[in-house]
């Protein structure tokens, strides 16, 4: 039998395919529900205002530069860490930086206003030290490109340090021998290597930050500075014209799908599978050692100082009023809940469309051709694509479909904020799961089909050594992301079900800010236990 | 067996029970989440409301009431709502446009309101003043006016939140509007390097305030009393305003697509009554709209009384709301 039969591959054809199916076919249903409940001609009438072309601008130049300095930060940081790897607090570290991304955002808004804000730490020691202090800094377009940094500078950090530490140690030993500079190491070692993933992630991050929301109307301190998201809140909450929504939803789409195409990262490298744990053969000079331990202290301080702040604040709340209410436990016990299965069909979701996407990337299994090409990006774009949804569309949407098909109400509830949980977190979880599972293929295909590894055996034995730090990170990171998440439970409530955030926006809506600092101080300590222990659990596992 | 047996008949009598509680009518009441809250009004309202209906009384909360009206206009014919509770004054007209409620015809001569309620669709519950809150150990020196707050130190600084998306926000849009007018957008534009930040709802300025981020922040006048009750801190205070105060009246509307027409009327009415009068200054922190036996809670009267409550015309905000956030978005920039 050839190698590149299709018999030997059809099993990981099917489940991914049709996942990527079902993923184009609900994002068609959304928008094909709520153009049903609109009319045609409103929306062709609907305006586009000058407005909104504002609006569109400062969205992109700000999604801009934030990407921009998320990445020159991230990279710095990952590339420190690489070389720096043996202090002692560098797993906590890193599990701390992966907090920042999934906490809900207002409350690492929060954290970061009791710094850096008017009254924050940093003003109140400028001003007992010298006597001066910052004036409206963090209001305005610094606070909301901090604000974005401080949330995906950490996200780049964590995920580059992956593809660092993937690097062939060999290569570095051949570079050391041929006398490389710092700076020529980067660009003829590392930087090929995070090349490909630098792609992906700030068109990941660019979405993320364009289509922000919490941050840009809280800190950006004026109604001139909003995004898009901003104007499709306002015509579907406050005027209720779902045909301006809709447009503007496309017009976001529009501009964001490029992003999504290349946030999908369709080629991949081959070198970046994790080839063994030891230390790069290459003692760094004093002056470097020096830059980068200050890289990570400026980095740590960057993203602990906020933690602290919510840890300080959270321990004024009333813990014995919090855990004895009810409705907390409820809470508590369903977050839980919806995170655990959200996150187990994460992971099973981004290997079974990973498992079918590498068939079309690699050549001994489809020959090249345009039609291999097209598959594979379709398949990408499916996994991609609500990340350029509005999640008021999304929520809308679902809540149009709850109306079309009767159900009890809390399975749908509990169903969409599920659904939408996943569709959040897949993007994360294939950019991550996918690169591995693509060059397992690439090395091992021809080895394990002459060993005539199949089926479960070949995932046991070949696969999951290699994938296996991916996939506790896309755990914990989807876990965390589904816990910190208010979703679409925002938009229309319901009081069949109620998460940790919205109970925590619930405290913060009725003067009890206190013990919604608590609450965050719940949710960080669970976020945090997740990325520390996770980790440790499977590692003890392997040593008995 | 015998266990087995047991089980058995407990679960049929929970059965019954449970049919028992379903022979009785569920109203159903769509509210914003802070009423509904379990420290809300809406588990005291709960519980003194069914004790005399023979009913079941049940809310369901959405993040603001303007959003449950929304959801009632996307369930359309096959909403289960009976009552929408929470619409402010200011945007009942949006509710009134849609059609979907009937007259309450509640007799509102004996309310005790500031103003007098003409009012066919929509009731009032309860009622507070905007206002903006300072911390008297702080800030020592607060404006008396709208006219001060421009003179104030350049330093001086407040925390709005958007009309578009708060009810606070527009509050202050159409309190400034019913002070100056046509030249409203002016003292906008001059107010506007007082302002610190424009939040989406009041709790992100309230939380905000609260960590010393600005003088003051736009709430009610009832706010102090919730730190006075809840935490016995007496340092926050509301700015009276010599103009008056732009009021916030909140209100219920009855359904018409509502299968328990007489029920839900008989819900209104008790929104009205001394029992529920006697839940809401302690629970939704404004004043009821009857006076009762048991009075205010003592801590009120030590709120700043405001000299005036100031409103517009319900056809003014309907007609020129959009037209207003334009102006304001215009002047602000």
């Amino acid at each position: 039998m050839p190698l590149n039969s299709i018999y030997r591959f059809r099993l990981s054809l099917i489940p991914g395919g049709l996942l990527s199916i079902l993923l184009l076919f609900l994002a068609f249903a959304i928008f094909f529900i709520l153009f049903s409940n609109i009319d045609n001609k409103d929306f062709f009438s609907s305006i586009i205002t000058s407005r909104i072309f504002d609006l569109v601008r400062f969205t992109v130049y700000q999604a801009l530069l934030s990407t921009l300095f998320s990445i020159l930060l991230g990279t710095v940081l990952a590339w420190a860490l690489t070389h720096q790897n043996s202090f002692k607090s560098r797993s906590y570290l890193i599990a701390l930086l992966s907090s920042s991304l999934i906490l809900p955002t207002l409350i690492v808004v929060f954290g970061i206003i009791t710094v850096l804000g008017q009254n924050g730490w940093l003003n109140r020691a400028l001003l007992y030290l010298f006597d001066y202090s910052f004036e409206n800094s963090i209001y305005g377009l610094s606070g909301i490109l901090i604000a974005h940094v401080y949330l995906n500078a950490s996200f780049v950090a964590r995920s580059l340090l992956h593809v660092f530490e993937s690097i062939p140690k060999e290569r570095y030993k051949l570079a050391k021998s041929l006398n490389f500079s710092t700076i020529q190491r980067f660009r003829y070692i590392e930087f090929p290597a995070i090349k490909l993933s630098l792609r992906s992630i700030s068109s990941t991050i660019f979405l993320l930050c364009f289509t922000s929301f919490a941050i840009v109307l809280t800190l950006g301190g004026s109604p001139s500075y909003n995004t898009l998201e901003v104007a499709i809140y306002e015509a579907i909450k406050i005027d209720f014209d779902i045909p301006l929504a809709l447009k503007l939803a496309f017009i976001q789409l529009s501009i964001t799908i490029v992003l999504v195409f290349l946030s999908a990262n369709f080629k991949v490298g081959i070198s970046d599978i994790k080839t063994s744990t030891q230390k790069i053969p290459w003692l760094e000079t004093k002056k470097l050692r020096i830059l980068q331990i200050s890289i990570i202290l400026f980095s740590s301080i960057l993203f602990i100082l906020p933690l602290v702040s919510i840890l300080i604040d959270g321990l004024g709340a009333n813990f014995i009023k919090i855990f004895s209410d009810i409705v907390f436990i409820e809470s508590f016990i369903t977050s839980l809940i919806i995170a655990s299965i959200s996150s187990i069909l994460t992971v099973l979701f981004a290997l079974l469309i990973s498992d079918t996407r590498r068939n079309f990337n690699i050549n001994h299994r489809i020959k090249k051709t345009k039609f291999r090409s097209f598959i594979n990006m379709i398949i990408a774009f499916s996994g991609n694509i609500y990340l350029a949804i509005p999640s008021l569309i999304l929520g809308l949407g679902f809540f149009l479909l709850s109306l079309k098909f009767e159900a009890p109400l809390s399975y749908w509830a509990f169903g969409s904020v599920l659904c939408a949980n996943i569709l959040m977190s897949l993007p994360f979880a294939l950019s991550i799961l996918y690169p591995p599972m693509a060059n397992v293929a690439q090395r091992y295909d021809k080895l394990s089909f002459s060993l005539n590894l199949k089926g479960s055996k070949r995932w046991l034995y070949c696969e999951w050594p290699y994938i296996k730090s991916s996939v506790l990170y896309v755990f914990a990171l989807s876990f965390c992301l589904s816990l910190g998440d208010l979703g679409v439970i925002a938009l229309f409530g319901s009081d069949e079900i109620s998460t940790l955030p919205w109970y925590l926006y619930n405290l913060m809506g009725s003067y009890q800010t206190k013990d919604a600092a608590g609450v965050a101080l719940i949710l960080l300590i669970l976020t945090l236990s997740v990325f520390i222990f996770l980790p440790r659990i499977f590692t003890r596992k392997k040593d008995v | 067996m015998i266990k087995l047996l047991k089980y058995l008949t407990c679960f049929s009598l929970l059965i019954t029970l449970l049919q028992a509680e379903e022979n009785k009518p569920t109203l159903v009441v769509y509210t914003y989440d802070s009423f509904a809250a379990s420290w809300g009004p809406a588990p005291k309202v709960k519980e003194a409301f069914e004790k005399t209906c023979n009913c079941n009384l049940k809310f369901v909360s959405t993040s603001s009431s303007i959003t449950a009206l929304r959801k009632i206009q996307l369930e359309g014919s096959n909403t289960k709502a009976d009552v929408l509770l929470g619409l402010d004054k200011s945007s009942a007209g949006i509710a009134r446009n849609t059609n979907l409620f009937i007259n309450h015809n509640i007799d509102t001569s004996k309310l005790d309101l500031p103003v007098k309620w003409k009012d066919k669709e929509f009731l009032p519950y309860d009622y507070g003043y905007f206002a903006f809150v300072y911390d008297s150990l702080k800030t020592k020196k607060v404006p008396k006016s709208f006219d001060e707050l421009l003179l104030m130190p350049k330093n001086f600084k407040i925390i709005i939140q958007d009309p578009r998306s708060s009810t606070p926000g527009l509050g202050l849009l159409l309190w400034i509007k019913k002070i100056y007018g046509e030249n409203a957008d002016a003292y906008w534009k001059e107010l506007s390097p007082r302002i610190l930040t424009v939040t989406k709802g009041w709790s992100e300025a309230y939380g905000l305030f609260l960590k010393g981020e600005a003088d003051m922040v736009l709430s009610y006048t009832t706010s102090p009393a919730y730190h006075i009750i809840a935490e016995n801190k007496t340092n926050y205070k509301t700015a009276n305003f010599k103009e008056g105060h732009y009021g916030q009246v909140e209100v219920s509307g009855i359904l018409k697509s509502s299968k328990q027409k007489k029920l839900a009327k008989q819900f209104l009415e008790f929104t009205n009554s001394e029992t529920f009068a006697d839940i809401i200054p302690t629970t939704n922190w404004l004043y009821p709209v009857v006076t009762t036996k048991k009075g205010l809670p003592k801590e009120f009267s030590s709120l700043e009384p405001a000299s005036k409550m100031l409103l517009l015309e319900d056809d003014d905000i309907e007609k020129n709301r959009k037209k207003y956030q334009n102006e304001w978005l215009n002047a602000i920039k």
